[in-house]
């Protein structure tokens, strides 16, 4: 247990902003899904912050380790992480017709969540191998598999958004390694004209959300119910908010998936257009921390484990915020911090433990 | 080219000193966290969109998802009769209602919920469409589209209710009467406004509005105003909280002067028999009551009445939907012989004690007018009424003349309408002196006139009125349907204390023998026999109109009339009783005349048969 040992240097370099934006969102998930009343007796909120404990321990241990050991782990962890996501096919419970989670007496986890954090630390340690020296397209191919293999197996699921949100990560590590734009914008080109070969792949309840996200009136009672109803959430917010008890749309409970993917809409509602600019405000300052920390680190894998767990968040934030303002289709992906789950909060936890660990080791 | 591309590690190593100076991989990291700022300003361009530009728009709309508005019809007002006693009532019945307001905007998915109605209920798609397509989209006011649904309906619509937003199954008062054809031309048939009483602005779409009788006169008194509710619903539909109530107002209650059980009465005597009775009180004008056979079934057009049923009772040979006691003319035959009796008296040219040989025939130049006996014997004015001789009346009326003739029966209200609250009521006719012509009173047109006959036609409503006014000694009553109309909380907000319209003024004494003579007609040997009554003088006059024979089976059936009063003296009922082509009116509309009497003096006349 050597490795936990924290010397007094390293605590002096604790990003203290950080946490205390971290903590401010839990904070306002935990009022936010209290007054929702949801679940179990309307314990979300403190099932949140039990996570939250719970979660909280994972940063500080994840922070106490070398981030250099844990990328060098990173292959044990990443096949680790693809055998809990081949387990849900065999043990996976299926809520709303998707199989993401795995339980385990009270508990239920979604590997997908935790496997973000194994495909950040694999995605580093391929691109700082031997083997991709130097960086080019050499790299770009031996990344290819380790995003191509868990995103077939997540689509498989069916999670959509997580599977999504690995390629964007990868891209934004790819640039931060060096890789040359023009490299990746002829990936990007063949992204797009391998586009109809995905509309294939897609089940239909997907290829319907995103006509629905191109024609929202397509279907109002059906799958546009969501992206219709979180939009007259959000807007009735208008500037100053409803309040807790004048938020009708998530207190009675027109608006679904209130609690996880449609978090932001229920705090727009309440808290208006100024509420979600002091979120987003939180969100910023936590994701500059990280993309400062990227940006001072002297050592390529500490920079790309904090660019990698800095993106990991901000893709999420921007996804998730984009698809609940009606500016992106409907894919499952909650709000970090934010959206009710152990897993997913487990998770935001771990990728700023990454961040620490990385901040913490800038000086040595 | 080349050697940026063998840079990389060196780029990614950022081991050079000197904070000024970026290396690639720094700058990298800059312009990605710009990247992800720019898309932050890109959310907060739409949050702005959304929450403060078309703010208001999604206000309303989430008032629109929580608010559901509830109508709660009011009941139509309760008609009375004037004991107190319910003529007509409402009960719960279940109507399908549209809310305009909370139907789905897009009319893709409008139709679909409308497509779903109609196939849940078998209903005609068009007409659900028709029914939204009039009104408002954003009305709150409940489109009632179709009335009487049955409780598997019901649970069709609640099963199905988050599935058809807009769609209600409503509870609303609906008439409901003592009988199917209970009074049905009195109190008048309810039916949906139509079309141009649509346009009368007065009404919305599927309002419930009296189409005849006291319902349709009392229209803006018995419709009550419709409340609601407005509630707040959770996403399931499940009401959460009361948000806002208006009681409806119940319509106003309506106390007649009619007296259900001698309306049932009469309905009862005239057994399937065409015709019409009225009942009415001499004293006030009371119409206790009015019956018209054959009726419509009145509680058919509660509901939403079919194209087909509704063509079926318009289109009725019998006519069901015509009052006869105001809306049919009749010659008064015999009945009339009461006028010249009291023209010939007052003016002198008729005494008592005239007699006239009582033969079969009566000739008056080249033309015969017959009796209806052959062995009358030498009778005088009292006989000739009793027996109702033509004959005598032949001459009697000639000696008059049919000026004055006609100006007697005027004054006893022929030949006007007699003001009462129905709709439709015909005047009758009282011939007028023919203009031009050297004699305007043709003598054999004088002669059908002796007898009730020729041009002269009355109603039924006519001849209460007259008889009345000989039971009371000359005073004509506009006929009252309606003595007041009470609102709760209001108190009487109309009211009707009667009206005399008319005035007869003839001697006491003349009076006096037409009285006895009608008591003759019943008690001493006359055609009225059977109305006769023990231990209750009954009074009255038998008619049998002669009409034109359509057909060789109606040959000879004649309108049998019956016009009589009682008790003899102090009259407390007048009774008119006509039965289409019944045959004649000793036989045939005495004894209907007998029986409704016998209901409404039932009490006195088992007390006279048993005393003690």
């Amino acid at each position: 247990m050597t490795m936990l040992r924290i010397d007094r240097r390293l605590l002096e370099n604790v990003d203290w902003p950080l946490l205390a934006a971290a903590g401010a969102l839990v904070l306002t998930s935990a009022v936010t899904l209290a007054n929702l009343n949801v679940g179990r007796a309307g314990g979300a909120a403190a099932r949140q912050l039990a996570w939250f404990g719970v979660g909280f321990v994972a940063l500080v241990v994840v922070a106490s380790i070398d981030y250099r050991r844990l990328v060098r782990a990173a292959p044990a962890f990443y096949l680790l992480g693809l055998a809990g996501l081949g387990a849900v096919f065999v043990l996976g419970r299926t809520v709303s017709g998707a199989r993401r989670w795995i339980v385990w007496g009270p508990l239920s986890v979604q590997p997908s969540e935790l496997f973000k954090i194994a495909f950040v630390l694999m995605a580093v340690w391929v691109i700082t191998s031997r083997w991709a020296q130097p960086v080019g397209r050499t790299t770009v191919a031996l990344t290819l598999p380790i995003v191509a293999v868990p995103a077939l197996l997540i689509v498989k699921q069916p999670d959509l958004g997580t599977a999504l949100m690995l390629f964007p990560v990868l891209v934004i590590l790819l640039i931060g390694a060096g890789v040359r734009l023009r490299l990746l914008g002829g990936l990007a080109l063949a992204g797009v004209a391998a586009a109809p070969l995905a509309w294939l792949v897609l089940r239909d309840y997907q290829r319907e959300r995103i006509l629905v996200f191109l024609d929202p009136l397509r279907d109002p009672l059906g799958s546009a119910y969501n992206v219709i109803q979180a939009k007259i959430a959000i807007g009735s917010g208008q500037l100053l908010g409803k309040g807790v008890a004048g938020a009708t749309q998530s207190r009675l409970a027109f608006l679904p998936e209130r609690h996880t993917d449609f978090i932001f809409a229920v705090f727009a509602e309440t808290w208006g257009f100024v509420g979600c600019l002091v979120l987003l405000v939180c969100y910023v300052l936590l994701l500059l921390r990280g993309f400062d920390i990227a940006a001072s680190a002297r050592e390529p894998v500490g920079r790309l484990v904090a660019l990698g767990a800095t993106s990991l968040l901000a893709t999420q934030v921007l996804i998730n915020v984009g698809m609940v303002i009606g500016l992106l289709p409907v894919v499952g992906i909650p709000l970090p911090l934010m959206s009710y789950g152990g897993s997913a909060m487990l998770a935001s936890l771990m990728a700023l433990g990454l961040l620490l660990s990385v901040r913490m080791r800038q000086f040595q | 080219m080349r050697a940026r591309r063998e840079r990389p590690l060196s780029a990614l190593s950022g081991r050079r000193p000197g904070p000024p100076r970026r290396d690639q991989g720094q700058r990298r990291v800059v312009a990605i966290a710009g990247v992800v700022m720019a898309a932050f300003l890109v959310l907060v361009g739409q949050l702005w969109y959304l929450q403060v530009l078309e703010g208001g728009r999604f206000l309303d709309a989430s008032d629109k998802n929580r608010i559901r508005v509830r109508p709660i019809a009011a009941p139509r007002g309760i008609l009375f009769d004037r004991r107190g006693v319910p003529l007509v009532d409402n009960r719960p019945a279940f109507t399908l209602s549209l809310i305009p307001r909370e139907l789905p905007r897009e009319p893709v998915s409008r139709d679909a919920v409308l497509g779903r109605v109609a196939s849940l209920l078998g209903l005609p798609f068009q007409e659900l469409l028709d029914a939204v397509a009039r009104v408002q989209p954003e009305s709150l006011f409940p489109v009632r589209v179709r009335r009487g649904l049955t409780l598997e309906d019901v649970a069709k619509i609640e099963e199905w209710k988050l599935e058809l937003p807009g769609v209600i199954a409503e509870v609303e008062p609906q008439r409901v009467y003592p009988a199917s054809r209970f009074a049905a031309h009195l109190l008048g048939y309810v039916r949906e406004a139509s079309e141009e009483q649509l346009r009368s602005g007065r009404y919305r779409r599927g309002d419930i509005v009296g189409q005849s009788g006291l319902e349709r006169l009392l229209d803006q008194y018995l419709r009550g105003k419709d409340g609601g509710e407005r509630i707040e619903v959770d996403a399931m539909g499940r009401p959460v909280r009361l948000v806002q109530q208006t009681e409806p107002r119940a319509g106003a209650q309506v106390v007649t002067t009619v007296d259900r059980r001698i309306q049932e009465a009469a309905e009862r005597a005239m057994d399937g028999r065409a015709g019409a009775v009225v009942v009415m009180d001499p004293r006030n004008g009371d119409v206790l009551a009015m019956v018209s056979t054959p009726a419509f079934e009145i509680d058919r057009f509660t509901g939403t009445i079919d194209r087909a049923a509704w063509l079926r009772i318009v289109q009725d040979p019998s006519f069901p939907l015509l009052n006869r006691a105001v809306q049919s003319q009749y010659a008064p035959g015999s009945v009339f012989k009461i006028v010249v009796a009291a023209a010939g008296l007052q003016e002198g040219t008729l005494t008592p004690a005239d007699r006239v040989n009582c033969t079969g025939e009566f000739r008056l130049g080249n033309m015969t007018f017959r009796n209806w006996r052959e062995d009358g014997g030498s009778v005088d004015l009292y006989r000739a009424i009793a027996e109702s001789c033509n004959i005598f009346f032949y001459q009697a009326g000639l000696r008059i003349g049919g000026a004055t003739m006609a100006r007697y029966a005027r004054a006893f209200g022929f030949g006007a309408p007699t003001g009462i609250d129905l709709g439709g009521e015909k005047p009758g006719l009282v011939p007028q002196p023919r203009r031009g012509r050297r004699n305007p009173w043709p003598a054999g047109e004088t002669v059908n006139m002796s007898i009730g006959q020729g041009a002269l036609l009355v109603t039924p409503m006519q001849v209460a009125r007259f008889m009345s006014a000989v039971a009371n000694g000359g005073v004509l009553w506009r006929p009252r349907l309606v003595q007041r109309v009470e609102r709760p909380g209001q108190g009487v907000v109309w009211s009707d204390a009667g009206e005399v319209n008319g005035h007869v003024a003839l001697a006491p004494v003349v009076w006096a023998f037409l009285r006895q003579a009608l008591w003759g007609v019943v008690n001493d040997g006359g055609t009225g026999g059977g109305a006769r009554i023990p231990g209750l003088d009954v009074a009255g006059k038998t008619g049998t109109a002669q009409t034109v024979a359509k057909s060789k089976a109606s040959l000879g059936q004649d309108h049998a009339w019956f016009a009589g009063f009682a008790p003899g003296k102090d009259p407390e009922v007048v009774v008119v009783v006509l039965v289409e082509r019944g045959g004649t009116g000793g036989q045939v509309a005495a004894p209907i005349a007998r029986k409704i009497l016998n209901a409404i003096f039932l009490e006195r006349v088992a007390r006279a048969g048993f005393p003690g």
